[in-house]
């Protein structure tokens, strides 16, 4: 099922947002919103916290239309981009350890689930699909890990049970292949 | 942060999956404004891994969520948009509107039957597509039913179908009028909306067999364009 919202159309309303018209910022929620719920709460694992990050990333959104320009990429990946960033940065600044610690580990298998959903569902003609598949599974996971949940190098190795430095080579080595195989 | 030039690529990837410290990620990001190739290697990162969030199963999200940001938003530098009764994306719609006034206008000439009916439509709509050539015509009756006609062939893959929208308003968003099987020319019944006003926005998007799954439109656009009061 072709999920994405029409791309044209984002690319639209980022300029229409530069020029200060709300019913383009409007449109923007109406299509990306419940996604973007969804993207900021597999890194913060928390609804109230994931909505704080969409609030803060649509005011963003707003304050920066101006800047967006096609040699960023597409409308939407810069839009993405933005809900990633502020949700990272509420977890570097230790948002998430506040979390009760039965709920986090509970959460913490959901997340795992989550984050190996995110490969499977990609699309089966998807080329990134098929390139994180060639990848071994320990890097595979890494970078999912990192993209998907937002963890850490430290978080990652920790988890993976490979020492810190390992972690990162790996994940570099892992990246590395995938520009490659999707060159 | 100082780095190869050979190693942009892989910075780029691990400033996009959020692996630099805090205070590396800041250079990054002051960095790319006047590093082209960093900006560029950062571009197709995102996109490269787009697909595994674009794929994420919808949270639901209320009205309340929207009114605190709409309540946060600072006044635009720029100047303010012109005052205007269309809730669509003024803007960027101009163009495309000012040309569907012309498309109607010759419309109007050209296809005079339209005009001749016994009832007659409450708004008529050209829809053209990025070039600007008029693809189909909607005539909308208010109540409940719509003509749509295609001027064009369009190349619809065995499991699609065209899909016709209007957009009532913003509140509601786009709604579904029907779909447009293999003909040409087809009367529409669809659900009851507001009185079609002038001005309101029609297209037509290619959308898999039986319609969007999500009832609103997913699919590319075909061609779209503004309504115009028949009479």
């Amino acid at each position: 099922m072709l999920m994405s919202s029409r791309p044209d159309e984002l690319d639209v309303a980022l300029t229409a947002c530069a020029s200060g018209d709300r019913a383009a910022l409007r449109l923007i929620f109406d299509r990306e919103a419940g996604r973007l719920v969804a993207i900021a709460e597999r890194i913060v694992r928390r609804r109230e916290l994931a909505e704080e990050v969409v609030q803060e990333a649509f005011i963003r959104i707003w304050t920066h239309a101006h800047q967006y320009a096609p040699e960023r990429g597409s409308a939407r990946g810069w839009i993405y981009a933005i809900v990633r960033n502020r949700a990272i940065n509420m977890l570097r600044d230790g948002r998430r350890e506040h979390t009760v610690e039965e709920v986090e580990t509970l959460r913490e298998t959901e997340q795992a689930d989550e984050i190996m959903a995110a490969w499977h569902r990609l699309d089966r003609e998807s080329r990134l699909r098929d390139c994180l598949g060639a990848l071994d599974e320990t890097k595979r996971h890494g970078i999912l890990m990192a993209y998907v949940g937002g963890y850490s190098h430290g978080e990652i190795a920790g988890r993976l049970r490979i020492p810190l430095g390992t972690a990162k080579s790996w994940i570099r080595r892992g990246l590395s292949a995938l520009r490659e195989c999707m060159a | 942060m100082t780095f190869d030039r050979n190693e942009i690529a892989g910075i780029a990837d691990e400033y996009v999956l959020g692996l630099l410290e805090p205070a590396e990620a800041a250079e990054i990001e002051a960095e790319m404004e006047r590093d082209a190739e960093l900006k560029a290697a950062i571009a197709a990162s995102r996109d490269r891994f787009l697909p595994l969030d674009a794929g994420v199963e919808p949270a639901t999200v209320d009205e309340t969520l929207w009114r605190k940001i709409e309540a946060a938003l600072p006044a635009q530098q720029a100047a303010a948009p012109l005052p205007s009764a269309n809730d669509n994306l003024k803007d960027g719609w101009r163009l495309t509107a000012l040309s569907a006034l012309a498309a109607t206008l010759l419309l109007a000439i050209g296809l005079g039957w339209s005009l001749m009916r016994v009832v007659e439509p409450v708004v008529i709509a050209v829809l053209i597509n990025d070039a600007g050539e008029a693809q189909a015509v909607v005539e909308d009756f208010g109540n409940e039913t719509a003509t749509v006609r295609l001027l064009h062939d369009f190349d619809v893959p065995a499991d699609k179908t065209i899909q016709v929208w209007t957009l009532p308003s913003r509140e509601m968003g786009p709604m579904s009028l029907g779909l447009v099987d293999r003909v040409r020319s087809v009367r529409l019944h669809g659900p009851t909306l507001p009185a079609p006003r002038s001005e309101q926005l029609y297209e037509i998007t290619l959308e898999q067999q039986g319609g969007s799954p999500t009832g609103r439109p997913t699919g590319p656009i075909l061609a779209k364009g503004f309504a115009k009061p028949a009479h």
